[in-house]
């Protein structure tokens, strides 16, 4: 496989993994754009690798993991644009209020944490894929993603109640 | 069930996924941008290794005349008058690049010996703008932001220029990787510590005494200056005393005499230093620093004084450095070192 035909066929699923992670277009863009060059200039490396799909989520989802002070981070964070949430009907407006309440929510999570539950529950990979994507244990992606559901469950009974 | 909510919540969300189209045009933009820069910065980096080695490996200890016949033999008009030469060690954190190792390399007219002067990194010198004062170290990160090392490295001869009034004719800039990869290329750098230094970063003990370091150990050791005890000024001797084994080692294998080895070494160093030999041809450069080297060279600091109440930062010292700058400018460093043997720096060497 050439990086053209990859990039051709993973790079929209790659926008879409990294919009759930981070919760923001211009921060996504930003991520998979840094990972992406990489990418590219160590194709040979990409492309040795069994599943070079699986190779390039791990390099992003480390990217987004390792997110410190001085990497890309920095730049997002500098340009300050505002956080355009998802704007909703407004005939739904409240019902969308509650229901992106969780959107909110997961932004506090540990990215890590985070991670995990995209991984589960929006790519929809089983567990022992999560563990190699994260490089973690199964028992620790089970642990971890059974802790970040917890705290979002504890968030919305505070809420709802 | 909140994983439900999860699952809608999700694809509720995926709208917000940018276009490609825009994304892998930047993406190809950044990759055509990065290889040039790459592909700019190993040219300049073969120039640039041969002057860090040979700068590096022969100016700062000489234990004994190098071979004649190798590097004197090279065919250059050999400029004539005193040369002061630039070397920076750069502290290289992602974003943040600042020149922590600045020397001063003086090659006096007479080429009886080299003289190093060490400036502190934390000395004030004005901004750029000139509206106040900041550390000399900073001077390297700006213009170097954009990765070009060649911009950092202007402004900081520039800064030093105005510090010292001498003109630099040539430098190179070296980073924590090209130093590891240099150290473990020669195969381990010895040196002798006059008291034991424990790494802040790595916890790793480097005992009083002489040792053999290995690269990850040499760039470790440089990066302390906590817990010594006179901090940057001691974390600047250690980088002598590293430039002074590096040499004997690199003499020892007899790299600098052996075009294979030589070559080999510069191959791999290749994209990590940078140089700048301004008018100087560069044979002619190895070949005048080869000659001076020949003898012990003489390790100095330029002298100065902690400035607490303002910015905590050094200035030169106002009883001490006019004299000292005056004697690096007039070219006659080695009545004021012989006026003065208290400033010599000891190398800490068998």
């Amino acid at each position: 496989m050439t990086y053209e035909e990859f990039a051709d066929a993973r790079l929209g699923a790659l926008l879409r993994y990294a919009v759930m992670l981070t919760g923001d277009p211009h921060q996504a863009q930003d991520l998979v754009q840094e990972t992406m060059v990489r990418v590219q200039l160590n194709w040979r490396r990409v492309a040795r690798s069994d599943v070079p799909e699986r190779y390039v989520r791990r390099m992003l989802t480390n990217q987004f993991v390792d997110w410190r002070r001085g990497s890309w981070a920095r730049r997002v964070l500098l340009r300050g644009d505002p956080d355009d949430a998802v704007a909703e009907p407004a005939d739904h407006a409240q019902s969308a209020v509650d229901r992106d309440q969780i959107w909110s929510w997961l932004a506090r999570l540990p990215r890590r944490q985070r991670a995990a539950l995209v991984l589960r529950y929006y790519e929809d990979l089983p567990d022992a894929e999560i563990a190699d994507v994260l490089g973690c244990a199964v028992g620790t992606v089970r642990s971890s993603i059974s802790r970040a559901l917890a705290t979002l469950r504890a968030e919305h009974v505070e809420v709802c109640s | 069930m909140i994983e439900d909510e999860l699952r809608a919540a999700f694809a509720r969300h995926e709208k917000l996924t940018p276009p490609t189209g825009p994304v892998r045009a930047a993406i190809d933009q950044s990759v055509t941008r990065r290889r040039r820069r790459r592909r700019r910065v190993r040219l300049a980096g073969t120039a640039l290794a041969m002057v860090a080695v040979a700068l590096v490996g022969f100016t700062v200890v000489a234990p004994r005349p190098p071979e004649p016949g190798h590097l004197a033999t090279l065919p250059a008009p050999v400029p004539g008058g005193p040369l002061n030469l630039l070397l920076l060690g750069l502290d290289q954190v992602d974003a943040s690049r600042r020149a922590d190792t600045i020397l001063l390399v003086h090659v006096p007219a007479d080429r009886d010996r080299l003289y190093l002067v060490s400036i502190p990194r934390d000395m004030l010198v004005p901004t750029p703008d000139g509206t106040s004062t900041g550390k000399l170290n900073a001077t390297f990160s700006e213009p170097a932001a954009s990765g070009d090392l060649g911009a950092g490295y202007r402004a900081t001869r520039q800064a030093v220029t105005r510090l010292t009034g001498v003109r630099i004719d040539a430098g190179a800039v070296l980073t924590y990787a090209a130093t590891r990869k240099l150290t473990d290329e020669v195969g381990g750098v010895p040196l002798c510590l006059p008291a034991p230094v424990r790494s802040v970063h790595t916890h790793r003990r480097f005992p009083a005494g002489c040792q053999r370091l290995d690269g990850a150990q040499a760039v470790d050791l440089l990066r302390q200056r906590y817990g010594l005890r006179d901090a940057v000024l001691d974390r600047e001797r250690n980088a002598t005393r590293y430039a002074a084994g590096l040499l004997r080692q690199v003499r020892e294998r007899g790299t600098l005499t052996d075009p294979v080895q030589l070559s080999r070494l510069i191959t791999s160093l290749g994209p990590a230093v940078t140089v700048d030999t301004g008018d100087t041809p560069l044979p002619a450069l190895l070949s005048v620093v080869a000659r001076t080297a020949a003898a012990e060279p003489i390790a100095l600091g330029l002298p100065v004084r902690y400035e607490e109440w303002t910015e905590r930062g050094f200035e030169p010292d106002p009883t001490r450095a006019p004299g000292f700058l005056d004697a690096l400018r007039a070219d006659r460093l080695a009545g004021w070192v012989a006026a003065h043997p208290e400033e010599v720096t000891p190398m800490g060497q068998r």
